[in-house]
Protein backbone atom coordinates (compact mmCIF):
# COMPACT_ATOMS: atom_id res chain seq x y z
CA UNK A 1 0.00 0.00 0.00
CA UNK A 2 2.46 3.03 -1.53
CA UNK A 3 1.37 6.51 -1.23
CA UNK A 4 2.17 7.15 -4.66
CA UNK A 5 -0.41 10.39 -5.67
CA UNK A 6 -2.23 12.61 -3.49
CA UNK A 7 -5.72 14.41 -4.09
CA UNK A 8 -4.48 17.77 -1.65
CA UNK A 9 -8.54 19.31 -0.86
CA UNK A 10 -8.09 22.90 -0.38
CA UNK A 11 -10.29 25.85 0.65
CA UNK A 12 -6.95 27.79 1.10
CA UNK A 13 -7.57 29.22 4.08
CA UNK A 14 -7.61 26.32 5.60
CA UNK A 15 -4.39 24.25 4.01
CA UNK A 16 -2.23 25.83 2.48
CA UNK A 17 1.61 25.15 1.16
CA UNK A 18 2.91 24.78 4.21
CA UNK A 19 0.72 21.89 4.99
CA UNK A 20 1.74 20.18 1.61
CA UNK A 21 5.01 20.56 1.92
CA UNK A 22 5.29 18.94 5.57
CA UNK A 23 3.46 15.85 3.37
CA UNK A 24 6.21 15.67 0.86
CA UNK A 25 8.45 13.72 3.22
CA UNK A 26 6.54 11.13 1.35
CA UNK A 27 8.75 11.18 -1.49
CA UNK A 28 11.06 9.08 -0.19
CA UNK A 29 8.59 6.38 0.25
CA UNK A 30 6.94 6.59 -3.08
CA UNK A 31 4.80 9.89 -3.28
CA UNK A 32 5.41 10.92 -7.28
CA UNK A 33 2.28 12.72 -8.08
CA UNK A 34 -0.05 15.66 -6.09
CA UNK A 35 -3.37 16.96 -7.25
CA UNK A 36 -5.18 19.98 -6.23
CA UNK A 37 -8.22 20.04 -5.59
CA UNK A 38 -10.58 23.49 -5.23
CA UNK A 39 -14.21 22.86 -5.34
CA UNK A 40 -16.18 25.65 -4.98
CA UNK A 41 -19.40 25.26 -3.43
CA UNK A 42 -22.64 26.13 -5.30
CA UNK A 43 -24.18 28.58 -2.99
CA UNK A 44 -21.23 30.99 -3.50
CA UNK A 45 -21.99 31.02 -7.52
CA UNK A 46 -25.72 29.67 -7.68
CA UNK A 47 -28.70 30.91 -8.87
CA UNK A 48 -29.61 34.50 -6.55
CA UNK A 49 -32.72 36.12 -7.17
CA UNK A 50 -32.71 39.11 -9.40
CA UNK A 51 -28.97 38.45 -10.29
CA UNK A 52 -29.17 34.20 -11.70
CA UNK A 53 -26.25 32.57 -12.08
CA UNK A 54 -22.67 34.32 -10.85
CA UNK A 55 -20.44 33.46 -13.68
CA UNK A 56 -18.49 36.69 -13.01
CA UNK A 57 -17.85 35.14 -9.43
CA UNK A 58 -17.01 32.04 -10.98
CA UNK A 59 -14.53 33.35 -12.98
CA UNK A 60 -13.17 35.08 -10.12
CA UNK A 61 -13.22 31.99 -7.80
CA UNK A 62 -11.43 29.83 -10.44
CA UNK A 63 -8.55 31.93 -11.36
CA UNK A 64 -8.05 32.84 -7.75
CA UNK A 65 -7.66 28.99 -7.24
CA UNK A 66 -5.76 28.83 -10.83
CA UNK A 67 -3.50 31.73 -9.49
CA UNK A 68 -2.44 29.83 -6.27
CA UNK A 69 -2.11 26.30 -7.75
CA UNK A 70 0.54 27.56 -10.50
CA UNK A 71 2.63 28.89 -7.57
CA UNK A 72 2.53 25.94 -5.83
CA UNK A 73 3.33 23.53 -9.13
CA UNK A 74 5.99 25.66 -9.88
CA UNK A 75 7.93 24.83 -6.92
CA UNK A 76 6.62 21.21 -7.07
CA UNK A 77 7.50 20.41 -10.73
CA UNK A 78 10.99 21.87 -10.42
CA UNK A 79 11.19 19.20 -7.72
CA UNK A 80 10.72 16.59 -10.18
CA UNK A 81 7.29 16.08 -8.33
CA UNK A 82 4.35 15.38 -10.82
CA UNK A 83 1.30 17.65 -10.63
CA UNK A 84 -2.21 18.23 -11.16
CA UNK A 85 -5.51 20.64 -10.84
CA UNK A 86 -8.93 20.65 -10.82
CA UNK A 87 -11.00 23.61 -9.70
CA UNK A 88 -14.46 22.67 -9.84
CA UNK A 89 -17.92 24.18 -8.85
CA UNK A 90 -19.93 21.45 -7.15
CA UNK A 91 -20.74 19.95 -3.72
CA UNK A 92 -17.39 19.65 -1.71
CA UNK A 93 -17.46 15.50 -1.23
CA UNK A 94 -18.80 14.40 -4.99
CA UNK A 95 -16.30 16.35 -6.36
CA UNK A 96 -13.57 15.15 -4.08
CA UNK A 97 -14.68 11.27 -4.48
CA UNK A 98 -15.02 12.08 -8.72
CA UNK A 99 -11.63 13.20 -8.84
CA UNK A 100 -10.08 10.61 -6.39
CA UNK A 101 -11.64 8.11 -8.87
CA UNK A 102 -10.46 9.61 -11.68
CA UNK A 103 -6.90 10.10 -10.31
CA UNK A 104 -6.46 6.64 -9.01
CA UNK A 105 -5.20 8.23 -5.68
CA UNK A 106 -3.85 6.75 -2.72
CA UNK A 107 -4.14 8.80 -0.15
CA UNK A 108 -7.05 12.36 -0.04
CA UNK A 109 -5.31 15.14 2.57
CA UNK A 110 -8.16 17.52 3.48
CA UNK A 111 -8.34 20.74 5.74
CA UNK A 112 -10.97 20.32 8.93
CA UNK A 113 -14.75 21.15 7.77
CA UNK A 114 -15.75 24.95 8.48
CA UNK A 115 -19.60 24.54 8.73
CA UNK A 116 -21.02 25.95 12.53
CA UNK A 117 -22.09 23.10 14.92
CA UNK A 118 -25.61 23.43 14.16
CA UNK A 119 -25.12 23.07 10.48
CA UNK A 120 -23.25 20.26 11.10
CA UNK A 121 -25.89 18.65 12.93
CA UNK A 122 -28.36 18.93 10.22
CA UNK A 123 -26.59 18.41 7.40
CA UNK A 124 -23.41 16.33 8.50
CA UNK A 125 -19.97 17.78 8.31
CA UNK A 126 -18.19 17.01 4.92
CA UNK A 127 -15.02 15.14 6.91
CA UNK A 128 -17.72 12.48 8.22
CA UNK A 129 -19.47 12.05 4.68
CA UNK A 130 -15.98 12.09 2.99
CA UNK A 131 -14.62 9.55 5.57
CA UNK A 132 -17.85 7.67 5.39
CA UNK A 133 -17.52 7.36 1.37
CA UNK A 134 -14.04 7.57 0.11
CA UNK A 135 -12.65 4.00 -0.52
CA UNK A 136 -9.19 4.77 0.12
CA UNK A 137 -7.45 6.77 3.36
CA UNK A 138 -8.43 9.99 4.35
CA UNK A 139 -5.94 12.58 6.27
CA UNK A 140 -7.32 15.47 8.18
CA UNK A 141 -4.92 18.42 7.99
CA UNK A 142 -5.80 21.05 11.19
CA UNK A 143 -6.97 24.47 10.00
CA UNK A 144 -4.29 27.19 9.12
CA UNK A 145 -4.70 29.91 12.14
CA UNK A 146 -2.35 32.89 13.09
CA UNK A 147 -1.37 30.70 15.85
CA UNK A 148 -1.62 27.42 14.75
CA UNK A 149 1.77 25.22 13.45
CA UNK A 150 2.25 22.58 11.12
CA UNK A 151 3.71 19.50 11.70
CA UNK A 152 7.18 19.54 9.50
CA UNK A 153 7.05 15.52 9.16
CA UNK A 154 3.90 14.24 9.89
CA UNK A 155 4.70 10.33 9.14
CA UNK A 156 7.85 10.98 10.99
CA UNK A 157 6.46 9.46 14.52
CA UNK A 158 2.68 8.34 13.84
CA UNK A 159 0.80 7.46 17.04
CA UNK A 160 -1.14 4.34 16.22
CA UNK A 161 -4.59 3.84 17.64
CA UNK A 162 -6.03 0.26 17.58
CA UNK A 163 -9.54 -1.50 18.52
CA UNK A 164 -8.79 -4.30 16.19
CA UNK A 165 -10.88 -3.66 13.79
CA UNK A 166 -10.41 -4.75 10.61
CA UNK A 167 -9.49 -1.29 9.57
CA UNK A 168 -7.08 -0.17 12.25
CA UNK A 169 -5.40 -3.90 11.36
CA UNK A 170 -5.30 -2.51 7.77
CA UNK A 171 -3.80 0.77 8.84
CA UNK A 172 -0.79 -1.44 10.51
CA UNK A 173 -0.35 -2.96 6.41
CA UNK A 174 -0.40 1.23 5.67
CA UNK A 175 2.25 2.35 7.60
CA UNK A 176 4.15 -0.95 6.51
CA UNK A 177 4.24 0.13 3.38
CA UNK A 178 5.78 4.14 4.64
CA UNK A 179 8.84 2.28 6.09
CA UNK A 180 11.27 5.08 4.58
CA UNK A 181 9.51 7.91 6.35
CA UNK A 182 8.24 6.35 9.15
CA UNK A 183 10.71 6.49 12.10
CA UNK A 184 8.74 5.16 15.12
CA UNK A 185 5.28 4.33 15.61
CA UNK A 186 3.42 4.56 19.42
CA UNK A 187 0.48 1.74 19.48
CA UNK A 188 -1.81 2.25 21.40
CA UNK A 189 -5.06 0.93 22.55
CA UNK A 190 -7.81 2.48 24.97
CA UNK A 191 -9.41 -0.12 27.20
CA UNK A 192 -12.59 0.93 28.38
CA UNK A 193 -13.56 1.28 32.00
CA UNK A 194 -16.16 -0.91 31.95
CA UNK A 195 -13.10 -3.56 30.52
CA UNK A 196 -12.05 -3.00 33.69
CA UNK A 197 -14.60 -3.54 36.26
CA UNK A 198 -13.43 -7.34 37.23
CA UNK A 199 -13.55 -8.02 40.98
CA UNK A 200 -10.23 -8.53 41.39
CA UNK A 201 -7.03 -6.59 40.75
CA UNK A 202 -6.21 -9.67 38.92
CA UNK A 203 -8.95 -9.54 36.48
CA UNK A 204 -7.71 -6.18 35.65
CA UNK A 205 -4.29 -7.11 35.04
CA UNK A 206 -5.30 -10.21 32.94
CA UNK A 207 -7.33 -7.52 30.39
CA UNK A 208 -4.21 -5.46 30.21
CA UNK A 209 -1.62 -8.30 29.44
CA UNK A 210 -3.98 -9.00 26.89
CA UNK A 211 -4.56 -6.21 25.28
CA UNK A 212 -0.81 -5.65 25.80
CA UNK A 213 0.23 -9.34 24.19
CA UNK A 214 -1.67 -8.18 21.23
CA UNK A 215 -0.39 -4.53 20.85
CA UNK A 216 3.70 -6.43 21.39
CA UNK A 217 1.99 -9.00 18.30
CA UNK A 218 2.12 -5.35 16.17
CA UNK A 219 5.22 -3.87 17.11
CA UNK A 220 6.95 -7.12 16.18
CA UNK A 221 5.58 -7.57 12.75
CA UNK A 222 6.67 -3.41 12.51
CA UNK A 223 10.02 -4.40 13.93
CA UNK A 224 10.11 -7.24 11.15
CA UNK A 225 9.59 -4.20 8.48
CA UNK A 226 12.26 -1.99 10.08
CA UNK A 227 9.98 -0.08 12.21
CA UNK A 228 10.41 1.12 15.80
CA UNK A 229 7.17 0.85 17.88
CA UNK A 230 6.46 0.91 21.28
CA UNK A 231 3.21 -0.86 22.20
CA UNK A 232 0.69 1.32 25.33
CA UNK A 233 -2.37 0.57 26.86
CA UNK A 234 -4.99 3.49 28.26
CA UNK A 235 -7.84 3.43 29.75
CA UNK A 236 -10.83 5.39 29.63
CA UNK A 237 -12.92 7.68 26.91
CA UNK A 238 -11.08 6.89 23.81
CA UNK A 239 -11.19 10.53 22.07
CA UNK A 240 -9.66 12.10 24.86
CA UNK A 241 -6.66 8.94 25.46
CA UNK A 242 -5.59 9.00 22.03
CA UNK A 243 -4.90 12.70 22.29
CA UNK A 244 -3.22 12.55 25.50
CA UNK A 245 -1.22 9.56 24.45
CA UNK A 246 -0.02 11.65 20.91
CA UNK A 247 0.61 14.21 23.35
CA UNK A 248 3.08 11.69 26.32
CA UNK A 249 4.91 10.53 23.04
CA UNK A 250 5.46 13.32 21.08
CA UNK A 251 3.32 11.81 18.11
CA UNK A 252 4.01 13.83 14.81
CA UNK A 253 0.34 12.37 13.52
CA UNK A 254 -2.91 9.98 14.51
CA UNK A 255 -3.59 7.12 12.71
CA UNK A 256 -6.84 5.02 13.30
CA UNK A 257 -9.25 3.11 11.03
CA UNK A 258 -12.35 4.43 10.27
CA UNK A 259 -15.31 2.88 10.94
CA UNK A 260 -18.26 2.10 8.65
CA UNK A 261 -21.11 3.22 10.87
CA UNK A 262 -24.01 4.88 9.03
CA UNK A 263 -24.01 8.59 9.17
CA UNK A 264 -27.39 8.75 11.59
CA UNK A 265 -25.62 6.74 13.66
CA UNK A 266 -22.30 8.91 13.90
CA UNK A 267 -24.55 12.22 14.37
CA UNK A 268 -25.84 10.66 16.97
CA UNK A 269 -23.84 8.21 19.06
CA UNK A 270 -20.61 9.64 17.28
CA UNK A 271 -17.51 7.89 16.49
CA UNK A 272 -14.19 7.75 18.03
CA UNK A 273 -12.48 8.88 13.90
CA UNK A 274 -14.77 11.36 13.26
CA UNK A 275 -13.95 12.91 16.59
CA UNK A 276 -10.18 12.97 16.17
CA UNK A 277 -10.11 13.77 12.37
CA UNK A 278 -12.88 16.61 13.67
CA UNK A 279 -10.83 18.49 17.52
CA UNK A 280 -7.83 16.97 17.56
CA UNK A 281 -4.63 19.47 16.84
CA UNK A 282 -2.28 16.27 15.19
CA UNK A 283 -3.18 15.51 11.41
CA UNK A 284 -5.00 12.35 11.58
CA UNK A 285 -4.99 9.76 8.63
CA UNK A 286 -8.02 7.61 8.72
CA UNK A 287 -7.75 4.27 6.91
CA UNK A 288 -11.20 2.86 5.66
CA UNK A 289 -12.20 -0.90 5.83
CA UNK A 290 -11.41 -3.32 2.92
CA UNK A 291 -14.89 -2.63 0.59
CA UNK A 292 -17.41 -5.95 1.45
CA UNK B 1 -7.98 19.04 -45.47
CA UNK B 2 -5.58 21.61 -43.49
CA UNK B 3 -2.88 20.39 -41.07
CA UNK B 4 -3.70 18.98 -37.69
CA UNK B 5 -2.88 20.80 -35.20
CA UNK B 6 -3.81 18.92 -31.30
CA UNK B 7 -4.93 21.55 -28.34
CA UNK B 8 -4.21 19.46 -25.25
CA UNK B 9 -6.16 21.88 -22.21
CA UNK B 10 -8.04 21.31 -19.34
CA UNK B 11 -9.43 24.46 -19.38
CA UNK B 12 -12.91 24.73 -22.17
CA UNK B 13 -12.46 28.32 -22.66
CA UNK B 14 -8.64 28.18 -23.36
CA UNK B 15 -9.18 25.41 -25.69
CA UNK B 16 -12.14 27.05 -27.35
CA UNK B 17 -9.64 30.10 -27.58
CA UNK B 18 -7.24 27.89 -29.04
CA UNK B 19 -9.70 25.56 -31.52
CA UNK B 20 -11.31 29.15 -32.68
CA UNK B 21 -7.93 30.39 -33.74
CA UNK B 22 -6.67 27.04 -35.41
CA UNK B 23 -9.73 26.83 -37.39
CA UNK B 24 -9.56 30.49 -38.50
CA UNK B 25 -6.08 29.54 -40.29
CA UNK B 26 -7.14 26.96 -41.84
CA UNK B 27 -5.92 24.15 -39.88
CA UNK B 28 -7.74 21.02 -38.38
CA UNK B 29 -8.03 20.94 -34.62
CA UNK B 30 -8.26 18.55 -32.24
CA UNK B 31 -8.87 18.51 -28.41
CA UNK B 32 -7.74 16.52 -25.58
CA UNK B 33 -8.50 17.66 -22.14
CA UNK B 34 -5.29 16.28 -20.22
CA UNK B 35 -2.07 14.22 -20.62
CA UNK B 36 -3.02 11.05 -21.21
CA UNK B 37 -5.68 11.84 -23.47
CA UNK B 38 -3.11 14.02 -25.70
CA UNK B 39 -0.95 11.23 -25.80
CA UNK B 40 -3.62 8.78 -26.99
CA UNK B 41 -5.08 10.98 -29.77
CA UNK B 42 -0.96 11.91 -30.74
CA UNK B 43 -0.40 8.43 -31.17
CA UNK B 44 -3.97 7.38 -33.40
CA UNK B 45 -3.82 11.08 -35.09
CA UNK B 46 -0.05 12.21 -35.65
CA UNK B 47 -0.94 15.82 -35.89
CA UNK B 48 1.49 18.48 -37.16
CA UNK B 49 1.25 20.67 -33.99
CA UNK B 50 0.81 20.29 -30.61
CA UNK B 51 -0.04 23.27 -28.40
CA UNK B 52 0.14 22.09 -25.11
CA UNK B 53 -1.12 23.11 -21.63
CA UNK B 54 1.25 22.07 -18.13
CA UNK B 55 -1.22 21.78 -15.24
CA UNK B 56 -3.79 19.42 -15.98
CA UNK B 57 -5.21 16.47 -14.32
CA UNK B 58 -4.06 13.06 -14.95
CA UNK B 59 -1.02 13.88 -16.75
CA UNK B 60 0.82 17.01 -17.12
CA UNK B 61 1.95 18.48 -19.95
CA UNK B 62 5.78 18.36 -18.82
CA UNK B 63 5.05 14.49 -18.66
CA UNK B 64 3.43 14.01 -22.30
CA UNK B 65 5.91 16.14 -23.42
CA UNK B 66 8.12 13.48 -22.16
CA UNK B 67 6.93 10.95 -23.59
CA UNK B 68 6.28 12.69 -26.65
CA UNK B 69 9.71 13.60 -27.21
CA UNK B 70 11.73 10.21 -26.10
CA UNK B 71 9.65 7.89 -28.71
CA UNK B 72 11.08 7.59 -31.63
CA UNK B 73 7.96 8.03 -34.16
CA UNK B 74 6.82 11.07 -32.41
CA UNK B 75 9.50 13.15 -30.90
CA UNK B 76 9.21 15.23 -34.54
CA UNK B 77 5.91 16.78 -34.03
CA UNK B 78 6.57 20.23 -32.65
CA UNK B 79 5.15 21.34 -29.35
CA UNK B 80 4.07 25.21 -28.44
CA UNK B 81 3.50 25.32 -24.47
CA UNK B 82 0.87 27.50 -24.13
CA UNK B 83 0.82 27.93 -19.72
CA UNK B 84 0.57 29.59 -16.97
CA UNK B 85 3.37 27.69 -15.31
CA UNK B 86 6.50 29.71 -16.65
CA UNK B 87 9.45 28.56 -19.09
CA UNK B 88 11.82 28.32 -16.36
CA UNK B 89 9.99 26.07 -14.30
CA UNK B 90 9.15 24.00 -17.25
CA UNK B 91 12.85 23.61 -18.16
CA UNK B 92 14.05 23.03 -14.38
CA UNK B 93 11.06 20.50 -14.00
CA UNK B 94 12.65 18.42 -17.08
CA UNK B 95 16.45 18.54 -15.89
CA UNK B 96 15.01 17.46 -12.81
CA UNK B 97 13.34 14.49 -14.10
CA UNK B 98 16.44 13.90 -16.38
CA UNK B 99 18.68 13.60 -13.01
CA UNK B 100 16.31 11.22 -11.60
CA UNK B 101 17.39 8.82 -14.12
CA UNK B 102 15.22 9.90 -17.49
CA UNK B 103 16.39 10.67 -20.60
CA UNK B 104 17.49 13.74 -21.47
CA UNK B 105 14.64 15.80 -23.48
CA UNK B 106 14.70 19.07 -25.58
CA UNK B 107 13.78 22.16 -25.33
CA UNK B 108 10.14 22.78 -26.74
CA UNK B 109 9.85 24.51 -29.87
CA UNK B 110 7.94 27.45 -28.52
CA UNK B 111 6.53 28.94 -25.41
CA UNK B 112 4.07 31.41 -25.17
CA UNK B 113 2.56 32.50 -21.68
CA UNK B 114 -0.97 32.19 -20.86
CA UNK B 115 -3.08 34.39 -22.02
CA UNK B 116 -1.92 34.59 -25.21
CA UNK B 117 -2.97 36.96 -27.81
CA UNK B 118 -4.58 35.72 -30.93
CA UNK B 119 -1.91 37.30 -33.43
CA UNK B 120 1.28 35.61 -31.29
CA UNK B 121 -0.68 32.29 -30.89
CA UNK B 122 -1.34 32.23 -34.91
CA UNK B 123 2.69 33.80 -35.73
CA UNK B 124 3.65 30.94 -33.47
CA UNK B 125 1.64 28.33 -35.40
CA UNK B 126 3.02 29.43 -38.86
CA UNK B 127 6.32 29.67 -38.04
CA UNK B 128 5.86 25.87 -36.63
CA UNK B 129 3.84 24.51 -38.95
CA UNK B 130 3.74 27.32 -42.16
Amino acid sequence: MEIKKILFVTRFEALGFDALRALLSLRKAALEHVVFVNVIERDKVAMRRGIGYRKKEEIRLRETANIRFIDWAEELYEQGTEVGAYIVVGALVSEVIKAARKEEADLIVIGRSHKSVLEEFYSGSDITELIRRASIPVMVFKPLHENAFVIAKPFQKPLLATDWSPASLKAVEYLMGLKNVVEHIDVVHIASQKELSGSSAMEIQKTRKKHRKNLDEVCDRLAAANIDARSHVYIGNPAKEIQKAAREHGASMVVLGSSAKAAWVERWIGSIPREIAENSVYPTLLIPPEPE
Amino acid sequence: MGKKVLVVDDDPDARLFSVTVIEEQGYQPLEAQDGVEGLKIIKAEKPDLVILDILMPRQSGIRLYRELKTDKSLKKIPVVVLSGIAQKTFLRSQKALTEFGGAEVPEPEFYLEKPAEADDLVNTIRQAIG
